[in-house]
């Protein structure tokens, strides 16, 4: 019961690490197609005490580390974290900056990884889409 | 007077997170007295990185310093390095260079206005706006391949032409966009909603702009005529007219109106360049090693001027790399604007427009706001939205 | 013969400095490149800011040339993008401001600061502008002897 009606509406929270905004724009295009500012605002604002999916754009950096790693603690269980793009799924362009981390996964665990830089909204949508049916499945 | 301390911390998160702001308030009373901010978050290390990859490696990096500016740095770049070679791109390749910086300018600013309509509680003017924006972003993948971050640009000239079934579809891509940006123009000057949250809000003198050296829309909007196109002409600047725009009062609302006027002025120079296309190759080959030396290369980005400098070592990397990106000689300016002195007052209901005219990233829009009154020993947090309803009640 | 812009903004300069401008470039239209000694380096830059009125500063950055580093200053006006070199030991790397000159100048010293460890003499508030708080004090990654290693996130396994 609990796993069913969470499917039908996940609260999403969408956190940029410091990527370059690519990213978030497709984001923003494939979860919000209509700009329904109300559901603009749940995406947005979603406290991550609330949260079931966690959408991440960027490279992760040292400054941006301890928080996205609280943000995720923070979460309930169960709790999806989608990786969107290069930057957050391996470092992307940005490998090898003295700042930068390999990786989302090299800090938090990662349910999933969406590919591109930055990846299309049809890629995103199919990438949520494919969790809420595992949230779905139990 | 007791001062309050508003810390404006990064991103959305909870409240009861401590973490490092990058805007912090001063204020007394409702007048915000001074104001700080740290930078940074975003910092990777890019320009070393740099250092350890070939000049064409370095292409796609450079662009994705940031994805809504991204055309500026890698026309920038392309440039600096062919100065290196001194040997210009084809004059063909100079005109798709000015029609995708154009095409990215009104995509940029379209965007920056949706945010700040958004903002100002316009919330119809945010989805026209963002809508259109899907338009551009259409007319960018015919041409280029990609919606975003394209690398359209290389050294020696742009990886792909124009073909005659594209070009149809900018053209009327631009006439809809054209109709729409004047209704635009129309109905931001005389909406109440906007006038009330940006006309005398945000001061910066044009002495003050000149003295923080303030770049783009932002010197514009303080009555100063400058831009690199018409400055320092590039590609083909100095063949495509255009007017640059600047606006007197100095205030957030010239700055919106700059960029209303320069997109319709983009469309004027996207017209002009497929009217005007030369024929010829878009491409020179060039050595993979540039000659001994240095270079200065400078665009105007849609948020000002974007600045590269390169320092070649006779190697196939650059022994140097520097970047200054539009909005870092924006920061002083910024922080000045939203500063209450002599006859010019900021409140603290002008934070959440200010703040919004220089960050495009939606999720970073949404800020917990720490509240600390030492006289009272008491601290509280608020979020965007209370701060919006406790300024609407005044 | 009429001099262009730059050659009558690098004459003017000579005629300032003396032998204390090593060098003068002029690679392309609108590009002049002046190389002076530390010691003129700000007397050089107030001429040009305050009474050239060549007073927009583009930048300020900095360059690793292995014992020294140089110090450039890029200043727009009369049309002229001007780049101001002057350079410092490693051991002694030190210049002085020019925040009290053109106030824009603050952030672009204090990135150089933060990132190459220059100290400009007479700065209001000298800090860290862009590294992470908890970089490691005295390194600093655009020297070219910091070398970039692979950071290691929490979750990694070898």
């Amino acid at each position: 019961m609990v796993s069913w009606s969470r499917a039908q509406s996940p609260w999403i929270v969408h956190f940029n690490t410091g990527g370059c905004n690519a990213c978030d724009i497709e984001v923003l295009a494939a979860l919000d197609p209509r700009f329904d500012v109300e559901r603009f605002g749940v995406l947005l604002k979603g406290s991550p005490r609330h949260g079931d999916i966690l959408v991440v754009t960027g490279p992760v950096n040292r400054q941006i580390r301890d928080r996205i790693i609280r943000i995720y603690e923070q979460m309930p269980e169960p709790k999806f974290v989608l990786s969107v793009g290069n930057c957050c799924n391996s470092g992307g362009v940005y490998r090898g900056c003295y700042n930068v981390y390999p990786g989302l996964d090299s800090v938090i665990p990662v349910s999933a990884y969406v590919y591109g830089c930055p990846p299309k909204p049809e890629a995103i949508l199919g990438a949520v889409a494919a969790l809420q049916a595992k949230i779905k499945s139990g | 007077m007791s001062t309050t301390i508003f810390k404006v911390p990064v991103g959305p998160q909870h409240p009861a997170l401590k973490e490092p702001e990058n805007f912090t308030f001063y204020v007394e009373g409702e007048n915000v007295v001074k104001v700080e901010a740290r930078i940074g978050y975003a910092h990777k290390g890019i320009e070393k990185l740099m250092e350890s990859k070939t000049y064409l490696q370095n292409i796609p990096l450079v662009e994705r310093i940031c994805g809504i500016c991204n055309t500026a740095h890698t026309v920038c770049y392309t440039q600096n390095i062919e100065y290196l070679y001194e040997k210009p791109p084809p004059r063909r390749a100079e005109y798709l260079r000015v029609l995708i910086e154009e095409l990215n300018r009104i995509h940029s600013h379209l965007l920056w206005l949706g945010v700040v309509g958004h903002e100002v509680g316009f919330d119809t003017l945010f989805m026209y706006v963002w809508r259109d924006r899907e338009l551009i972003l259409d007319l960018i993948e015919a041409l280029t391949g990609n919606r975003v971050s394209m690398s359209f640009t290389t050294i020696g000239g742009t990886r792909r032409d124009l073909t005659p079934q594209v070009e149809h579809r900018i053209r009327k891509g631009m006439d809809i966009l054209e109709e729409r940006t004047k209704y635009y123009k129309r109905t931001v000057p005389i909406d109440p909603t906007i006038s009330a949250r940006s006309k005398g809000i945000g001061i910066l003198t044009p002495d003050e702009a000149v003295q923080l050296c303030a770049v783009g829309p932002m010197r514009r909007a303080s009555a100063i005529k400058e831009d690199v196109r018409k400055d320092d002409p590039y590609a083909a600047h100095d063949e495509v007219p255009f007017n640059v725009i600047s606006y007197d009062t100095c205030d957030f609302y010239a700055r919106i109106m700059v960029r209303v006027d320069e997109t319709l002025e983009s469309i004027d120079m996207v017209r002009y360049c497929l009217d005007h296309m030369p024929s010829g190759p878009v491409r020179i080959r060039l050595p993979n090693t540039p000659p001994v030396g240095e270079a200065v290369s400078k665009v105007e980005a849609p948020r000002g001027e974007d600045i590269h400098y390169v320092r070649s070592n006779g190697t196939d990397k650059p022994a140097r790399y520097k970047v200054r990106a539009p909005t870092l000689g924006n920061l002083a300016p910024l922080l000045q604007s939203m500063t209450t002195r002599g006859r010019y007052e900021v409140n603290v209901a002008d934070i959440p427009v200010l703040l919004a005219g220089i960050d495009p990233c939606m999720c970073c829009m949404d800020r917990m706001l720490r509240f600390i009154e030492p006289s009272k020993g008491k601290s509280w947090v608020w979020t965007m939205e209370q701060l919006k309803k406790y300024t609407r009640k005044m | 013969m009429s001099t262009s812009n730059e050659e009558h903004i690098a004459s003017e300069v000579k005629s300032l400095l003396g032998e204390n401008l090593l060098e003068v470039k002029i690679p392309r239209p609108r590009r002049l490149f002046l190389k002076v000694s530390r010691e003129a380096y700000k007397q050089a830059a107030k001429h040009l800011i305050q009474n050239m009125n060549i007073n927009h500063v583009s930048t300020i950055t900095a360059a690793d040339s292995g014992k020294e580093m140089d110090v450039m200053a890029y200043l727009f006006g009369r049309g002229v993008e001007v780049t101001l070199k002057a350079t410092v030991p490693k051991e002694d790397p030190k210049i002085p401001t020019l925040t009290d000159i053109v106030p824009g100048a603050t952030f672009y010293e204090r990135e150089v600061f933060d990132l190459f460890g220059i100290v400009f003499e007479g700065h209001p508030n000298l800090e860290r502008l862009i590294l992470p708080e908890d970089w490691p004090a005295g390194v600093y990654p655009l020297r070219k002897e910091y070398k970039v290693t692979r950071l290691k996130g929490p979750r990694e396994v070898e």
